[in-house]
């Protein structure tokens, strides 16, 4: 059955993006990038809320941002997590699980 | 623990499962919600009716008025085939996007 | 120091342009990926596009977002690095404790001075008066143009039609009320008392809007004669010290001029007018004709009035003109005072002493600023100390804005903690000047230390701080721009010295104007000294009563004799007389008289003079210069035809070139009587000041107290000891003619002469005292930069004495250089004091505010002052071992 690519649930997109930078420094590019191979396209994010999400996140002191060079020499801002970026991930990784949990059990079993 | 608040999106197949079984009116929703989740997720009653509205205009749900334990008028929801398609398809879905970012929340990057 | 290494703050255009290079760079990648699957260039750049969503509305949250989260990031760092400055800057401060120290005793002495001098500013000129809408009261004055009065007190007849006829005045009142004049005996109660009383017309009260702290005040027909107006509201003073604030004296009733009075009402503690000193008011209605005849040529109140609001004062002066014009047309005795004259009642309150709280506050402001000059010479010379630090904060990547803030904080932090001190000199000063000026003061009681002095030394402080803060600090951060920290070394050390020279001028040009305001200060408290009163103050005691008319209706002529006769036979007393008003103790009456030959014309009244009524021998014992004639003596009292005497001013206007004595004026020519009363002239007395040393005697005719008398008595007597151990043996004297006079007090007349001087003499002391301050600041100053100034050309002055230079050239390199900065300091004082003392002139006295000889001397003093300032440290040049100086370095 053709997969639609599922629209992110509010929330849902900090958290990941969150996660993304876990992995170490990123310019906003690289991070749908790397989100969307991960979930082997299943999650596609649009573009101009990343860059939103990106910039609240700066905001409330989860990422700092630094200018940089991109792998092709160009100019390129790059954000990285910050020791509180790391508590919220935590935090909402938590949450996450505990609300997922709830879904399925309500959810299952599927008939 | 706080109680989670519950996406849009997702409160239309809680209560589709909620009425698999059996027609209920809006109150008995919340509370088997409630009771299923184990207190977990936070259902509020104006978004269930909401929901409950949404659907019935898309014939997910129909409605007829029946008695309750109380003797009271009330109005029971009763799912459609429709209503059980969009079910077992959402659920579906729902399932595989929770795996997805749980995997991806699970992977976890070598802590250095 | 982390954000020294940041990229200085973004402003809006800065992150526009981050914005649109980051979302730029993401276009442009998804566009390249777009191409390398196969696209062509443009329809990939357009699929991107369409990809990432609404570019606009993405670009546009973001800029509001980023824009907020950089001025939160630049306020945390702000108050970051504000910890750090205070930090930084406490430690600094408490590492040179001699250097903190001293400069917060300068300021908190210069701060707290003004802050004392401002809170009798602000409780005396500035506040309102503690009545509901205080600035809709006035003082109104009677005024007569032709007779050049326009401030003379309102008749009560007038008063009433007044209030009668008003339309834009809420109220009017009236009250009369003479300190030691109107009084009344309380009786029944311990010993007899004299009260010091006040009476209140209809519309006292009602016109200040005060209500009662006890009881209640009167009503209308309590004030009116002939109503139930025997009541009697007290004073909160006088219920405090009498009944020890008692409530239940309220209904009860006391004894005054032998009458039961009614205690209805005691005022709060605050209400103190017209004196604190009242003790109790009255209804003037009770005051009987035969005391003050009521006729509407006895001008004698004093008049309040409260405008409606939203009246203007020129409104009401107009309606009050026009009532006055037409009671002028309506009574031939009220044609010339078809005027009125309306003052705002806080200026009346005040207006006196305005002129010199101002002065006070214009020294003491220079005093502070002379503060300032000092801390900042002492920041430059610590500056010079500290170069090494600050240079090496720059090279650390500080810039000099930064620098100049940190040296700022420090600058700040010492003026706030002067100016917390401050406080505490505050308080006392207030204390001390309130003290030290007990009685002069109107309204005393409501200067205290409040929230806006406390407000008003705060906002002093942070001035202050900056003020001798900014040049240091700027000059400091100078060490900043220059390259290396050797080059920092001696190009601040020039431009130090260039400052500091400018400090100590203007530190001598501050001081110069502070000691010209002392010295014209002190000249005119030495002419008032000089002054002839006109009489003999030492050995001279007064012994003040009131007979009462209501126990001694008939006879108190003969009453008066014997006391004045036994005082007389008190053993030590050279001499005695009696008079109404001592000098400086009041100001007689006015009243008209005919000159000879004098036609009275219709619409003008006749000439006027103060009248005093003496006793026979009163002039010989306080000591006056009979010129010409007699005076009054015993033989007198007895009657027969009217005999006055004259002081020589008045017979130089109405006499001249010719002998005053045996002329006769008439003392009634306005024919109220009915008749003439001619006076013969027996003598004329050399002028006595009799309303203060300052104020030069008017013409006066005196009358003998025994024919046409008063009943206000000072008994005045030379002794021939101490006056004060005379006193005991005066008081039983007058009670052995009557054991139940109340004596209202007993004073000696050198102590009445030095009250009347107190006010110069505390102005004369306060300033000296400041200019004593200023000159040693002055010349601290001085000798500070040169002795900085020997030290730091040691080498020099070692190549020179080496070189067979005399001593006396080395001295004079450097007294010259003290003298040359003292002359440009001086030539800018002296130019400044010449502009500023002319606003001192309300205090002068005898002496012009530009006096040479003031000036000349103030130049003569601060040269000398510097030359030694200078001499000093130039010793201590002359005598510098060429060896040692050259060897140093």
């Amino acid at each position: 059955m053709p997969r639609e690519p599922m629209d992110l649930m509010q929330g849902t997109l900090d958290v990941l993006i969150l996660r993304t930078l876990a992995w170490g420094p990123m310019h906003g590019y690289a991070a749908t990038r790397w989100i969307r191979e991960r979930t082997g396209g299943t999650i596609d994010i649009e573009d101009a809320p990343l860059y939103k999400a990106l910039h609240r996140l700066e905001h409330s002191g989860c990422v700092s941002a630094e200018w940089g060079i991109s792998e092709n020499n160009r100019r390129a801002r790059y954000y990285k997590l910050t020791a509180r970026g790391r508590q919220q991930l935590k935090a909402e990784e938590s949450a996450w699980r505990r609300y997922a949990a709830a879904v399925f059990a309500v959810l299952e079993p599927v008939s | 623990m706080a109680a989670l608040p519950v996406v849009k999106g997702t409160l239309d197949v809680l209560v589709l499962r909620a009425l698999q079984w059996a027609p209920m009116h809006g109150f008995e929703i919340t509370s088997w919600l409630e009771q299923r989740s184990a207190s977990a997720l936070e259902v509020e009653d104006s978004a269930v009716y909401q929901a409950l509205y949404r659907m019935e205009e898309r014939k997910l749900i129909e409605a007829e008025w029946g008695v309750t334990e109380n003797q009271r008028q009330a109005r029971y929801y009763k799912i459609t085939p429709q209503g059980r398609a969009h079910l077992k398809a959402q659920t579906a879905q729902w399932l595989r996007y929770a795996d997805t970012v749980t995997a991806i929340l699970t992977v976890a990057p070598k802590q250095g | 120091m982390r954000r020294l290494f940041k990229f200085p703050w973004r402003n809006a255009r800065d992150i526009r342009a981050d914005v649109d290079d980051e979302l730029r760079f993401h276009i442009e990648e998804r566009t390249s990926a777009l191409v390398a699957a196969g696209l062509a260039p443009d329809a990939a750049r357009t699929q991107a596009l369409r990809e990432f969503g609404d570019v606009d509305d993405a670009r546009r949250y973001i800029n509001a977002l980023d824009r907020g989260t950089e001025s939160a990031a630049r306020r945390k760092d702000y108050l970051g690095e504000l910890r750090q400055d205070l930090a930084y800057a406490f430690r600094k401060l408490r590492s040179s404790p001699a250097f903190t120290i001293t400069a917060i005793v300068t300021l908190a002495l210069g701060i707290g001075a003004n802050a004392a001098i401002f809170s009798v500013v602000n409780g005396v000129l500035l506040r309102p008066l503690p009545y509901p809408h205080a600035e809709q009261l006035l003082k109104v004055y009677q005024a007569n143009r032709s007779a050049g009065n326009l401030h003379a007190s309102v008749s009560p007849l007038d008063l009433d039609d007044w209030r009668a006829q008003r339309t834009v005045f809420a109220d009017i009142g009236g009250f009369w009320y003479s300190d030691g004049a109107s009084g009344v005996d309380l009786t029944g109660d311990g010993d007899p008392q004299r009260l010091s009383a006040v009476f209140i017309t209809p519309g006292f009260f009602t016109t200040l809007q005060v209500g009662a702290a006890e009881g209640r005040l009167p009503r209308e027909d309590e004030l009116v004669r002939g109503g139930p107006d025997k009541v009697v509201v007290l004073s909160n003073g006088f219920w405090q010290r009498q009944y020890g604030s008692s409530p239940s004296i309220v209904g009860t009733h006391i004894t005054l001029e032998g009458a039961p009075y009614q205690v209805i009402g005691v005022m709060p503690r605050n209400f103190a007018y017209p004196s604190d000193r009242a003790d109790v008011y009255i209804p003037y209605s009770t005051i009987t004709d035969d005391m003050i005849p009521r006729i509407r040529p006895v001008r004698i109140l004093d008049a309040v009035a409260r405008m409606k609001p939203g009246v203007t004062m020129a409104a009401a002066g107009a309606e009050l003109n026009t009532i006055a014009a037409r009671l002028a047309r309506q009574y031939p005795e009220d044609a010339a005072w078809g005027e009125t004259t309306l003052v705002p009642l806080r200026d009346d309150i005040t207006g006196n002493v305005r002129a010199a709280l101002l002065v006070l506050l214009g020294a003491v402001a220079f005093v502070l600023l002379i503060g300032c000059v000092n801390v900042a010479s002492l920041l430059l010379a610590r500056a010079g100390v500290r170069e090494r630090e600050i240079a090496v904060r720059a090279a650390l990547g500080a810039g000099r804005g930064r620098i100049v803030r940190q040296l700022l904080t420090e600058s700040i932090v010492l003026s706030l903690a002067g100016g917390a001190a401050g406080v505490a000199v505050a308080r006392a000063g207030v204390g001390a000047l309130l003290a030290l000026s007990a009685g002069q003061l109107p309204r005393g009681a409501d200067v205290h230390i409040d929230g806006t002095v406390l407000l008003f030394a705060l906002a002093l402080s942070l001035a202050t701080g900056l003020l001798f803060g900014l040049v240091p600090a700027v000059h400091a951060s100078r060490a900043a721009l220059h390259g290396t920290l050797r080059e920092a070394g001696r190009g601040v050390a020039g431009g130090a010295r260039r400052a500091r020279s400018v400090l100590v001028i203007a530190e001598v040009a501050l001081a110069v104007v502070l000691v010209v305001g002392a010295g014209l200060m002190g000249r005119s408290f030495i002419a008032i000294m000089k002054v002839d009163p006109g009489f003999r103050p030492d050995h001279l005691i007064a012994v003040n009563f009131t007979i009462s008319t209501t126990r001694r209706p008939t006879g108190w002529q003969q009453y008066y004799h014997a006391v004045i006769d036994k005082a007389r036979t008190v053993p030590g007393v050279i001499s005695a007389g009696a008079t109404k008003d001592a000098p400086f103790r009041g100001n007689g009456e006015r009243d008209i008289f005919g000159p000879p030959g004098y036609v009275v014309k219709a619409g003008e009244d006749p000439p006027t003079a103060r009248m005093m009524h003496v006793s026979d021998g009163y002039f010989q014992t306080i000591g006056a210069r009979i010129a010409a004639g007699r005076e009054f003596s015993p033989t007198d009292r007895a009657g027969g035809p009217h005999l006055i005497l004259v002081n020589e001013s008045f017979a130089k206007h109405w006499f001249p070139g010719e002998a005053a004595v045996g002329k006769s004026i008439d003392m009634a020519p306005a024919a109220i009587n009915g008749k003439s009363e001619p006076a013969q002239i027996i003598g004329v007395v050399a002028d006595i000041r009799q309303a203060a040393m300052d104020e030069p005697a008017r013409e006066t005719i005196y009358e003998n107290n025994m024919v046409n008398g008063r009943v206000k008595v000072a008994l005045v007597a030379r002794t021939a000891g101490e006056p004060l151990a005379m006193a005991r043996k005066l008081r039983e004297a007058v009670w052995s003619v009557d054991k139940e006079q109340p004596i209202t007090s007993i004073e000696t007349f050198d102590d009445v002469v030095s009250e009347s001087m107190a006010r110069p003499r505390l102005l004369t002391v306060l300033l000296g005292a400041f200019g004593v301050l200023g000159l040693i600041l002055g010349a601290l100053g001085i000798y500070g930069v040169l002795a900085y100034l020997v030290s730091e050309r040691q080498r020099e002055i070692g190549v020179r004495i080496a070189l067979g230079a005399p001593a006396r050239s080395v001295l004079w390199m450097f007294v010259g250089r003290g003298l040359a900065l003292t002359a440009a300091g001086l030539a800018i004082g002296l130019g400044g004091a010449l502009m500023l003392t002319r606003l001192m002139s309300g205090v002068l006295y005898g002496v012009q505010a530009t006096d040479p000889l003031t000036f000349a001397a103030v130049g003569s003093i601060l040269l000398a002052v510097a030359a030694l300032a200078s001499w000093i440290p130039a010793r201590r040049a002359a005598h510098v071992d060429p060896v040692e100086a050259l060897r140093s370095d």
